[in-house]
């Protein structure tokens, strides 16, 4: 509980989900932009997000402190969120996910259905993607 | 000797999958560990996780202590209360 609190010093803790979400947003925060980590934090933050090693594990395997430890992720964290805010990389490509795996949907739909009037649902999302790029 | 019940990141890069794994808290990165016991998937809408809930409690009663992430999923999952 003690960490939980440490983690988020707005006050109320987060619910299960809000945790988990967090531990999905940072992992792909960090597939897109971990390489602009330093290899030192790299390590670090994986060790704690990836492999979800407790900080005072990770903390006694490289012998810096407990509080050193959870200082890098809270700045690994930080630049993450930075570099999305920028760039939107994370954001584009959920959005992008999101339509193609519509347009997945709706082409099983056509191809059982064979009612190609829709066929300009599929059209009007490939134009999205296409703007978005 | 401790043992923890964490998660195990695998999966492509943009596509994360998770493993729930028995390990040794003692090797936490060469990746041994002494079994699996579930997995998480975080990109499905909603979320899914599954579990083998006899091990999961059969190692907790043993003394395995689940990391804040997985008791957070045992939770939800009605396991640990």
């Amino acid at each position: 509980m003690k960490a939980e609190k440490e983690r988020n010093g707005s006050g109320a803790l987060p619910s299960a989900s809000e945790k988990l979400a967090e531990v999905y947003e940072l992992s792909m925060l960090y597939d897109f932009y971990g390489e602009l980590l330093g290899d030192h934090k790299k390590q670090i933050f994986e060790d704690y997000i990836l492999n979800d090693l407790s900080l005072a594990e990770i903390a006694d395997n490289t012998g810096i402190s407990r509080q050193g430890i959870h200082d890098i992720i809270k700045r690994c964290t930080k630049a993450l969120r930075g570099y999305e805010d920028k760039l939107h990389l994370a954001e584009k490509f959920e959005g992008t996910k999101q339509l193609i795996s519509e347009i997945r949907q709706i082409s099983e739909e056509i191809t059982q259905t064979k009612d190609v009037g829709r066929i300009g649902e599929v059209v009007a999302r490939a134009e999205r993607i296409l703007q978005e790029l | 000797m401790a043992v923890k019940i964490r998660l195990k990141r695998m999966g492509q890069k943009k596509a994360p999958f998770y493993r729930v794994i028995v390990a040794d808290s003692r090797s936490p990165r060469d990746g041994r560990f002494i079994a699996e016991i579930g997995t998480y998937d975080p990109t499905k809408e909603p979320t899914v996780f599954t579990v083998n809930e006899e091990e999961a409690k059969k190692w907790l009663s043993n003394g395995a202590q689940p990391t804040e992430t997985v008791n957070r999923l045992f939770k939800k999952a009605g396991i640990v209360k």
